[in-house]
């Protein structure tokens, strides 16, 4: 196992960075933060960048770099507290698409930027396919829909939204089912979150009918909740790593204050109590970043592993933001927790990324299943 | 970044493993005189580690005129990795293989390294380490057991204590200071000390689990004499031999905590749902959550391991790998504690633990060795602060 970057990928993660350095510099972050950002514009140089196609395969009209580039561009992506959609378009919907054999046009559309998209899966329930309560029923027109999904991110923004309900009387894994559903269909209410750049909204479905064409996969058709189990683990990593990129920014920002703010004549940063949290500091965000590389490589290599290393990343990622968010904002005291510092960003992402697709505790919950400690 | 390793590895893997099933001690030998001190070597053990020199395997990383095959970092990697797994120690005399002996063979002369490093590597004699004192432990630079030169022979007095193994060792590969005027680093030798020399006195330190098998030992000089020869490199040089020897140990150290840990995983995981379903339902989740996270972490460890040491074999540098001591060792004290919340009130029990003889809660105890030698964990949180992330002193 080779957990360090190829030259080829470090001279992506080097480009990456050095973009977002010029399209989301601090200010902009500031503007998305204070409601006067513009995230599209953000989002249309990452498309004339040809980033929407970096994990969708040649064939069908993207990049092929594979799923590591991906999660290399989503922790990039943290590290800058960048808007714009490339997580829910990228690691979301076009994956669930993917998985679920969704027309190939489609993809070819996300890689060239033309659309838009997301997922909409959780609901009051959680974050499982299993815990989905919403229905679908079929009418002449098409399929009814009813129900109501949760915390959707760039649920009022996205142009496509992959909705999965169920068919009526079922439950778990049985039954399940997904539908493509024009963004502006939807009855979406914003939610006021604390991170702008992630934006989340609540969605309605009662009364939308999705005709024929637009069915990914009709409920009960075979194989609909291991591929959204597969896609939700690309979804997963891919906000583990935004969550690390975040907090790693947050680290750096505390030792570099660290060095230089005095108090009683000397740098804060020579006590040994405050040395011994941001090593602490260190280790929480080391370990969560190899974590996060080896899920995303378990992905890019189909290793059965998978489903165990990305719930291992995630709740990582979470333990990670718990400890540099706290610590972050106590070593740098009273400056840490005004507006007017740019700190709070890159933790309120870090927050809010913990809590997407199952926060810590869930993804523990899952591998305590998974490594047969409970039923 | 992949996954695997390439062809070539995979090949020495399987070289390795072939060589492995026709040598290898079996358990029942293993079983019947198990080492009960970092300088006992069973006999088992003297004719395993005889076996693997004479066969280039006991150091493959080493080049061939020194008993090894010239085999790569990565090679290495492996090699530890699959005797792990197999359950075999690589040796029962850890300080000695990885530590004494690689040091004199780069400070010593050719008499010393044909008495002392060869017999080592050989099976034939065991070595433990003089370092910590009563005034010196973390601070290792403020020792002050003496070797006065006398004519031909060093005179040595004084006190060491929290060495390994210096009731089974043969010989001590002792720091001394032999220049009391110097500043503190620069007046420390090396002088190599047969411990059946008279004045010498081995007092085990019983610990507070397994108090029959001391390892640990009070060492007492009492005017020993010790050949001129037997001083190690340059007098007064003996500081550049406790940074050079921490560094060979240190090159092991992250592997082997990595496996340590995943050994402990490995044996608390099959035991775990019986032990849970003993205990009531609202304490099983919280008890197998801390378990999930100890799962965490062995599978963090290796990751976090495995990626410094991809660094370090692209010959950059691996901030990573500072910490790497404080993680695993924690990790492992993390782990026996709650593996002992399994046991419930059987976790105090002697003879109720997961194998046999020891209980859940003396592991826990055992871990400690983890987590205060060899830089206890709060040293290692200064270096990193220091030294990885440039905190002032």
């Amino acid at each position: 196992m080779d957990l360090e970057f190829s030259e080829d990928e470090a001279a992506l993660r080097d480009n990456v960075r050095a973009v977002l350095a010029g399209i989301c510099p601090p200010a902009a972050v500031r503007a998305v933060f204070e409601g006067k950002g513009d995230p599209a514009s953000v989002w249309s140089r990452m498309v004339e960048l040809d980033w929407p196609g970096l994990g969708i395969p040649e064939e069908a009209g993207g990049l092929g770099m594979g799923y590591v580039a991906v999660a290399l561009v989503a922790e990039e992506l943290g590290r800058a507290v960048a808007p714009g959609a490339f997580l829910a378009t990228v690691t979301q919907f076009a994956p669930a698409v993917r998985e679920l054999a969704g027309p190939a046009d489609l993809l070819a559309r996300v890689a060239a930027g033309e659309v838009t998209g997301t997922v909409a899966l959780a609901e009051e329930g959680g974050w499982e396919p299993a815990a989905v309560a919403a229905t679908a029923r079929e009418t002449a027109e098409g399929w009814l829909l009813a129900g109501a999904k949760r915390a959707v991110l760039d649920g009022a923004q996205a142009g496509e939204v992959l909705v999965v309900a169920r068919a009526e009387g079922t439950a778990g894994l049985e039954g399940l089912g997904a539908f493509l559903v024009e963004g502006s269909r939807l009855d979406a209410t914003p939610r006021p979150v604390i991170d702008p750049t992630l934006p989340l909204a609540d969605l309605a479905l009662d009364g939308v009918v999705v005709p024929p064409d637009r069915v990914l996969a009709p409920p009960g058709a075979p194989g609909v909740a291991e591929a959204l189990e597969r896609a939700g683990q690309e979804a997963t990593v891919a906000l583990a790593a935004s969550t690390v990129g975040a907090c790693r920014v947050v680290f750096e920002r505390t030792v570099d204050y660290a060095k230089v703010r005095e108090q009683y004549g000397r740098p804060i940063g020579s006590f040994q109590a405050l040395k011994h949290r941001m090593a602490d500091m260190f280790l929480a965000v080391e370990r969560a970043t190899a974590l996060c590389y080896f899920a995303a490589l378990t992905i890019a290599e189909e290793d059965p592993r998978r489903a165990q290393a990305a719930s291992m990343a995630k709740a990582a990622a979470g333990e990670c933001q718990d400890l540099v968010a706290r610590d972050g904002l106590q070593l740098h005291g009273g400056i840490g927790v005004t507006w007017e510092n740019d700190l709070h960003f890159p933790v309120k992402r870090a927050i809010t990324g913990d809590t997407l697709y199952g926060n810590a505790v869930h993804h523990r919950a899952r591998l305590a299943q998974m490594l047969g400690l409970v039923a | 970044m992949r996954l695997t390793f390439g062809p070539d590895v995979e090949t020495f893997r399987q070289e390795f493993l072939a060589w492995l099933a026709e040598n290898r001690p079996s358990e029942e030998e293993m079983a019947a005189e198990p080492a009960v001190s970092s300088a006992h070597v069973p006999e088992w053990a003297r004719r395993w580690t005889r076996r693997m020199f004479d066969a280039g395997w006991l150091v493959p990383g080493w080049p061939p005129e020194r008993g090894g095959r010239d085999a790569g970092p990565v090679e290495t990697l492996v090699y530890l990795d699959e005797l792990t797994k197999a359950g075999i120690p690589r040796t029962t005399n850890p300080q000695g293989l990885g530590i004494i002996a690689p040091s004199i063979l780069d400070y010593g002369n050719e008499a010393q390294i044909r008495d002392y490093a060869m017999p080592v590597l050989r099976g034939e004699r065991a070595a433990c380490l003089g370092m910590s004192e009563p005034g010196a432990g973390s601070d290792l630079a403020s020792l002050s057991t003496r070797a006065v030169l006398d004519g031909d022979s060093f005179v040595i007095s004084g006190q060491k204590v929290w060495t390994s193994g210096a009731n089974y060792a043969d010989f001590c590969f002792l720091f001394c200071r032999t220049d009391p005027q110097a500043p503190k680093h620069k007046g420390i030798s090396v002088v190599l000390v047969d411990m059946a020399t008279p004045g010498i006195t081995v007092r085990p330190i019983a610990q507070i689990a397994r108090p029959e098998y001391p390892d640990l030992n009070e060492v007492f000089f009492s005017d020993v004499a010790v050949p001129r020869e037997n001083l190690v490199g340059k007098l007064n040089d003996g500081w550049a031999m406790a940074n050079g020897s921490l560094a060979h140990e240190r090159g092991m150290v992250w592997l082997s905590g990595v496996l340590g840990l995943e050994r402990s995983m490995a044996a608390v995981l099959p035991e775990a749902p019986a032990a849970l379903a003993r205990l009531a339902p609202a304490e099983r989740a919280v008890v197998a959550d801390g378990l999930v996270q100890s799962a965490i972490d062995a599978v963090a460890a290796r990751c976090l391991g495995y990626r410094g040491f991809a660094k370090l074999v692209r010959g950059g540098s691996a901030p990573e790998q500072a910490l790497m001591k404080v993680f695993t060792s924690e990790a492992n004290r993390r782990l026996a504690l709650r593996a002992a919340e399994l046991g419930g009130h059987r976790a105090v029990e002697v003879g109720a633990g997961p194998d046999s003889d020891e209980t859940w809660m003396e592991r826990y105890f055992i871990t400690f060795g983890g987590t205060i030698s060899a830089g206890s964990s709060e040293i290692q949180r200064n270096i990193i602060a220091e030294k990885v992330l440039g905190l002032p002193r």
